[in-house]
């Protein structure tokens, strides 16, 4: 059964999420940095009445910085009680992919992308990365258990 | 189960809850009654009531082996009560263990694990408090019935009739005496106190059930007391002043209505409330029940209110700036301002939870240690009727549990000992706490034991012996040093001050103290604000953010004279320079670095909160101070914004998150390390 993701864009590559796991998206406005926080967080932002930290997509897979744009996105996605935005630098897409669709990535990119990108979906000429929401926020053991 | 249990359960865990508390309280008032070998009735009756109720509603929800603990407690109470109210000491620590084994698997049952079954000798032991036990199961199958009106069975649980019942099986007569007061008996001394102390010798009174309503004469009230009793009516009658008393038996043909009583007087209206609260069951009135979640959101809803306002105020300002007339509009603001003022106070309040409540089970701590160290001792609660933010009071009750439990471990001497120090043989941990202004309260805990050995903790931890009890406590908050100092002292771990300092002082951002006097004992003090979720706070602006501090946590805000600045040597131009204030020399910390956005200024800026951390003054300099306001405090609950010296965030009303900062906290976390790191990551986009 094929499912909804939410598509988007970091550094020039396109990238997915199971809409499933996306509560919405914002534009981005700016985010209030937090003194100590790890390097990967661009700081906190505020959606809907809730404090959200957000992850930098550029810094969390060691793109350089670039300009925040009109088209920059907040992905807010929940994770179990947790609620984290991503922030990346463009979404504009959803699309259904269904299982088949789905590669397990090469075994180099695997290695490389530090377990980032669980599949990639290869759609005539584009290539979608369906990324692992859980470890790009980090803190995996708090989802663990 | 057609019933869905899931949707039963916190209903019934909160009440259960509950009881089990007033249970706790009334057992340990017994204990106390039966080491001084004397009767307390109400406490048997009381307990007896919270049982009952236990196992009725663990009963609904079909945990069986609950019902079957409390059955046998209740059972043995009911041989107390036979024996107007007088427990005997063995019988204590069963019914403890019953009560701890009820709590067990109430607990087990809310944690969604399987309730564990119930322990063969518990229930032996039990049993064994029942005296009548071989005859009672056929006593059970006999045939007497009772004859009660409608009126007065309504008003009976049936724990009452099967009491009644089983007095009939055992040969006692079951009777309804009623005792009508007068003016001239209550200045005799007979009131409806003293009749029942006089029948409680004569019979078991099962229940007293006043009766309203108009009579034959001009009295308008009748006490009917169910009894249960082999004496005769005329003693009986004799004991409540003779007629108009009269005895109906509740065995047999169904009693009168409402008897006529002759005389012509004002019921004795002191007994009259009493037996009326008695009668009233345990529920207080007016007091309602409602789940913390809901406070919870009123306040959510409230939060948004008051951001809300914050926007409006910005709007206005705008508009005024503009040259709009906007005076009007700046009234209805001030006045919407002090509503919500009054409605903040309004939902605290709803939130606010007695001390006293709070501390309810802190005897029980204390005689659980009693057993467990051997030691004597008793817990004197001096708190009053003070009251706490149901989510201070949450947190600070661990940080309570740690020291007296702490106080038992460590700082209380064996008898022996005490004896030989020319001590009472018992010693005594008081808690006490009394309401300061200023929105925080102030809570000791102290003992009259041996005191901290200063000595013999440095030297457990390897440092000089500290000068001050504020290097002292510091040093004893040092994690997993143990204040256990002294080798004879027998119980095991060191409990961990680190963890009271942490709940006091990080998370409540209270304050806490030590003063500790050898052979004379130790007091600890403890400050932590009312209320941690809607504060007044300073705005102020550091490195181009805007950033919020509690007012509380700051002593004083000064202005920074550069050209009165020293520097000590040693420090490069990293380090902390010193400010003088009022003739004191205090530490000047700039702010910015400890935030990470040190852009390279020469010079602090202009303004300075002065807070203490670890007792002593120390500024942070800022650079502009923007208003005084009050904010909703938002807990920074993801990992990977949980960081040491940030409270939470809240809104200012430009829907942008701005931090609230625990600046001792982040002092002590960051003193070191901002120096080191310089210079500074430039964190995130603003």
């Amino acid at each position: 059964m094929s499912t909804l993701h939410v598509v988007f864009k970091v550094a020039g590559a396109e990238y997915a999420i199971p809409a499933s796991e996306v509560l919405q998206m914002e534009s981005f406005t700016g985010a209030t940095p937090v003194p100590g926080a790890p390097p990967h967080v661009a700081g906190l932002v505020q959606v809907r009445g809730r404090v959200v930290p957000v992850v930098d997509a550029r810094a969390r897979f060691g793109m350089p910085a670039a300009e925040r744009t009109l088209d920059s996105r907040v992905v807010v996605g929940q994770l179990g009680t947790r609620t984290v935005g991503l922030l990346v630098d463009s979404a504009r897409e959803v699309m259904k992919l269904a299982p088949e669709q789905l590669q397990p990535p090469p075994p180099l990119v695997a290695e490389q992308a530090r377990g980032f990108v669980k599949a990639v979906a290869q759609l005539g000429p584009r290539l979608v990365m369906l990324i692992d929401f859980s470890r790009v926020i980090g803190e995996e053991k708090v989802h663990a258990d | 189960m057609s019933v869905d249990l899931a949707d039963f359960l916190p209903a019934y865990l909160t009440e259960v809850e509950e009881l089990l508390g007033a249970a706790n309280t009334h057992l340990l008032a017994l204990e106390t009654a039966a080491r001084q070998r004397s009767a307390s009735p109400r406490h048997v009756r009381e307990l007896f009531r919270a049982l009952h109720t236990i196992k009725g509603l663990s009963a609904m929800i079909d945990v069986e082996t609950i019902v079957s603990i409390a059955h046998w407690m209740e059972t043995a109470l009911r041989q107390a009560d036979h024996a107007g109210g007088r427990l005997p000491e063995s019988s204590i620590e069963p019914l403890m263990e019953g009560l701890r084994a009820i709590e067990q698997r109430v607990r087990q049952l809310a944690l969604g694990k399987p309730i564990a079954e119930v322990p063969r000798a518990l229930l032996e032991r039990l049993e064994a408090l029942d005296l009548n036990a071989p005859g009672r199961a056929s006593t059970q199958t006999a045939s007497a019935r009772l004859e009660l009106e409608p009126t007065l069975a309504a008003k009976l649980s049936t724990s009452e009739q099967e009491q009644l019942l089983a007095g009939v099986n055992g040969g006692r007569r079951a009777i309804r005496l009623d005792y009508v007061p007068s003016a001239e008996r209550a200045a005799a001394g007979l009131t409806i106190n003293t009749v029942r102390e006089r029948l409680g010798k004569l019979a078991e009174i099962v229940k007293v059930i006043p009766v309203a309503g108009p009579t034959s004469g001009a009295g308008n009230l009748t006490f009917a007391l169910l009894l249960l009793t082999s004496t005769e009516d005329a003693v009986l009658l004799e004991a409540v002043g003779g007629p108009p008393a009269k005895v109906t038996p509740l065995s047999s043909v169904p009693a009168e209505p409402a008897p006529a009583p002759a005389a012509s007087a004002l019921p004795d209206e002191s007994s009259l409330f009493e037996e009326e609260r008695a009668a009233a069951e345990p529920r207080r009135a007016g007091v309602l029940r409602v789940e913390v979640s809901r406070l919870d959101e009123a306040l959510e809803r409230l939060a948004a209110l008051v951001v809300n306002r914050s926007k409006l105020a910005r709007a206005v300002a705008e508009l005024t700036a503009a040259g709009a007339p906007t005076r009007e509009l700046v009234q209805v603001l001030q006045e919407n301002a002090r509503q919500l003022r009054d409605l903040r106070a309004a939902i605290l309040h709803l939130r606010m939870v007695r001390v006293g409540d709070v501390l309810e089970r802190m005897p029980l701590l204390l005689r659980g240690l009693r057993r467990t160290t051997g030691k004597q001792a008793r817990l004197v609660m001096d708190v009053g009727d003070a009251e706490l933010d149901k989510a201070v009071a949450d947190r600070l009750l661990p940080a309570l549990v740690h020291l007296v439990r702490n106080a038992m471990d460590h700082a209380l001497e064996r008898p022996d000992e005490r004896r030989a120090a020319g001590k009472p043989e018992e010693g005594v941990v008081r808690l006490a706490c009394h309401a300061r202004t200023s929105g925080r309260l102030e809570l000791t805990v102290s003992d009259d034991g041996r005191g901290v050995d200063v000595a013999a903790v440095a030297a457990r931890a390897g440092v000089p012996v500290p000068g001050s009890s504020a290097e002292l406590l510091e040093l004893l908050c040092r994690p997993g040093l143990s204040t256990r100092a002294s080798a004879n002292a027998t119980s095991g771990r060191g409990m961990g001050m680190d963890i009271v300092k942490r709940i006091i002082v990080d998370q409540l951002g209270g304050e806490l103290s030590l003063e500790t006097q050898p052979g004379k004992g130790t007091t600890f003090s403890l400050c932590v604000p009312l209320t941690i979720t809607i504060l007044d706070a300073f705005v102020f602006e550091c490195a181009a953010l805007r950033y919020a501090v509690p007012v509380s946590a700051v002593e004083e805000i000064i202005e920074v004279d550069t050209a009165h600045l020293v520097r000590p040597p040693g420090l490069g131009d990293g380090g902390v320079t010193l400010v003088e204030r009022r003739g004191q020399a205090v530490p000047l910390v700039r702010l910015e670095r400890l935030l990470q956005r040190d852009d390279g200024r020469a010079a602090p800026g202009p303004k300075a909160f002065v807070v203490r951390q670890r007792g002593t003054p120390v500024a942070f300099a800022v650079d502009r101070l923007l208003g005084q306001q009050e904010i909703v405090l938002r807990p920074l609950e993801d990992p990977l914004v949980q960081v040491p010296g940030v409270a939470g965030a809240t809104d200012l009303g430009d829907g942008q998150p701005t931090l609230v900062l625990d600046l001792p906290a982040l002092g002590a976390a960051r003193g070191g390390a901002a120096r080191a790191e310089r210079p500074a990551q430039r964190g995130g986009v603003a």
